[in-house]
C-alpha cells in the first residue's frame, strides 16, 4: 500500500516536471532585480530610505522640512495630509459628492453590504482594502468593487471615473485615522498577490527599461530634474487623492501616469497586474492611518 | 568596416519593430489602455468631473511597442548588447549638447548634471568636467548604446539597443562629453 502511494506520488511528480518547464520556457526574457528585504509594514522603511522616522507621527509634522522642496521627501509629502494639512481642497468636495451617490445608491442598505460593511458600519472598511472576493473569486481593490456594486444597483460608475472616486474617497473618510491592515503574510490569494506586485514592483518594462524600483527602490531622496524621489512605502493611505494639477486620481489611475511618465504602455484601471501592485504596496503601509481627503501636487 | 555593422543591426532593429507591431496589432493584451484603431495607439485617462464615466485621450507617443507590465505581454526585453566603435569619433560637439537637453532624445539632464543647466537630476554620475575622467571614446560609447554590458543592474536606459538614439547621435553625444574641461 505504501509502495504504491509511493510510486503515485513520483508518478505526480513527474508528471509536474514537465509542465512547469513548459511554463518556464514560455516565459519571455525580463529583467528582473531581485530585493525580496520587504517588511509588510509602514515601519519596514526604515530598512530601505530611513524617511519614516520623520513622517509615522502625520499630527506633529516638522514644517522646517515641509518648507524646504529639497526636503518634501524625507516627509513623504505627508504634510498634504490631514490633520497637518488643514486647507480646503478638492478633494472635499470629491467627498460631499460621494457621501450624495453613497447615499443615492445604499437606499436598501445593499450597496454597502456589497462593499462588505459589517451590519451597515462603513468605520475600518478601507483599512481591509483590497481583499479576496468570494464573488469576484480573486483579489480586487476599493474602486474595482464599488463599480461592481453599483452596477447591482444599476448606476455606472466606471474604475476611475470621479464619481467611483469621489465614493471610494467618501468610503474611506469613514476609517479616516485608522490604520491600514491587510494580512498579506497568512498563505492565501492576499500573500500570492502581494508576492507578484512585488515582483512587477522590480521587474523592467517600457522604452526606457525601468521598473518602479528603478527609481523607488534604489534612488530615493535623490533628484530627477525637479522631483526628489520617494519612499514606496506608505504611500497608499491617501487614495484617491486630489491632484491640483489634475484631478482625482485613484490609485490606478497614478500607476498609468507612472507609466506614461516613464514611457510604458499604461495598463487598465483595475487589471491584474495593477491590483497586485496595489496589494503590495497597501502591505508596505500597513499600520499606517487612512488619510483623506488629501492632495498632492 | 565596423560603423557598417552597426548599421546593419540598427536595420535589423528597426525591422523587428515593424515586426513586433505587426504581430502586436492581432494579439493585443486585453488590459491594454490603447486604442488599436488610432494612428498613436496608447491612450491617457482623463477623469471628467460629475462623471461616472472615464474618459481616454490619445497620447502623443505610441508606447505599445515595448515591453508593458502586462501578464498577457509575451514580448521580450532587448537583451544587453555590446558594440564596437570605429575611430575616428566624427562627433559634433554642438549637437551632442542639444541632444544631451532634448526631451525625445537623450535628455540627460534627468539624471545627470551638466554644465549651464538648472535642475539636473543627481541619480547619475556628474558630467561636469567630463574630460578629465580620460575615458576612452569606445567605453562612453558602449556605456550610451547599453550601460548594461557593464553593469546588468544599470539603470540608464540602453539608448543604442532600445533604438532612441541611432549611432551618429551617440557619436555627437560622446564628443560633447569627452569636449567638457
Amino acid at each position: 500500500m505504501k509502495r504504491t502511494l509511493l510510486v503515485l506520488m513520483l508518478l505526480a511528480g513527474m508528471a509536474q516536471f514537465p509542465v512547469q518547464a513548459a511554463a518556464l520556457a514560455e516565459e519571455p526574457y525580463r529583467e528582473y532585480d531581485v530585493m525580496e528585504d520587504y517588511v509588510p509594514h509602514v515601519s519596514g522603511d526604515m530598512r530601505l530610505s530611513g524617511s519614516y522616522k520623520y513622517w509615522k507621527d502625520p499630527k506633529n509634522l516638522d514644517w522646517r522640512l515641509a518648507g524646504n522642496p529639497d526636503d518634501n521627501w524625507k516627509l513623504n509629502w505627508k504634510f498634504m495630509d490631514p490633520p497637518f494639512n488643514t486647507s480646503v481642497h478638492g478633494g472635499h468636495f470629491a467627498v460631499d459628492r460621494g457621501d450624495t451617490i453613497f447615499h443615492e445608491l445604499n437606499k436598501t442598505g445593499r450597496f454597502a453590504a456589497c462593499l462588505g460593511a459589517k451590519k451597515g458600519s462603513l468605520k475600518g472598511l478601507r483599512a481591509r482594502y483590497p481583499m479576496h472576493r468570494a464573488d469576484l473569486k480573486r483579489v480586487a481593490g476599493l474602486e474595482e468593487v464599488i463599480e461592481r456594486c453599483a452596477a447591482k444597483e444599476g448606476r455606472v460608475l466606471q474604475n476611475g471615473s470621479y464619481d467611483n472616486s469621489a465614493v471610494s474617497i467618501y468610503v474611506a473618510s469613514m476609517s479616516a485615522g485608522i490604520p491600514i491592515n491587510i494580512n498579506v503574510i497568512s498563505p492565501g490569494p492576499l500573500k500570492a498577490a502581494y508576492e507578484r506586485g512585488r515582483k512587477l514592483f522590480h521587474t523592467r518594462a517600457g522604452r526606457f527599461n525601468l521598473a518602479c524600483s528603478s527609481c523607488h527602490a534604489h534612488q530615493i531622496g535623490l533628484h530627477l530634474r525637479g522631483n526628489v524621489v520617494t519612499t514606496p512605502y506608505g504611500d497608499v493611505a491617501h487614495f484617491p487623492v486630489y491632484r491640483t494639477r489634475y484631478q482625482l486620481q485613484s490609485l490606478h489611475l497614478r500607476f498609468a501616469e507612472c507609466n506614461l511618465d516613464t514611457r510604458t504602455q499604461p495598463l487598465l484601471p483595475g487589471s491584474r497586474p495593477y491590483t497586485d501592485l496595489e496589494v503590495f504596496l497597501t502591505g508596505l503601509t500597513n499600520g499606517y492611518p487612512v488619510s483623506v481627503p488629501s492632495e498632492r501636487d | 568596416m565596423r560603423t557598417g555593422t552597426i548599421f546593419l543591426c540598427l536595420t535589423a532593429f528597426v525591422a523587428h519593430a515593424a515586426l513586433t507591431r505587426a504581430a502586436l496589432a492581432s494579439d493585443f493584451p486585453a488590459d491594454f489602455a490603447a486604442n488599436p484603431a488610432a494612428v498613436n495607439m496608447t491612450q491617457a485617462p482623463k477623469v471628467v468631473v460629475n462623471s461616472g464615466r472615464l474618459e481616454w485621450t490619445p497620447f502623443n507617443r505610441d508606447l505599445t511597442h515595448w515591453p508593458s507590465l502586462s501578464y498577457d505581454d509575451k514580448r521580450p526585453t532587448l537583451k544587453p548588447r555590446k558594440v564596437m566603435l570605429s575611430e575616428p569619433l566624427n562627433g559634433d560637439p554642438a549637437r551632442g549638447r542639444a541632444l544631451a537637453l532634448a526631451r525625445d532624445k537623450g535628455y540627460c539632464i534627468v539624471c545627470h548634471e551638466m554644465p549651464g543647466e538648472d535642475w539636473p537630476g543627481t541619480v547619475g554620475a556628474l558630467l561636469l568636467h567630463f574630460k578629465k575622467n580620460n575615458y576612452p571614446n569606445e567605453q562612453v560609447f558602449q556605456q550610451i548604446f547599453d550601460a548594461r554590458a557593464f553593469n546588468p543592474n544599470s539603470v540608464m536606459p540602453p539608448f543604442g539597443t532600445f533604438g532612441i538614439l541611432d549611432e551618429q547621435e551617440i557619436r555627437d553625444l560622446v564628443a560633447y562629453l569627452q569636449s567638457l574641461d
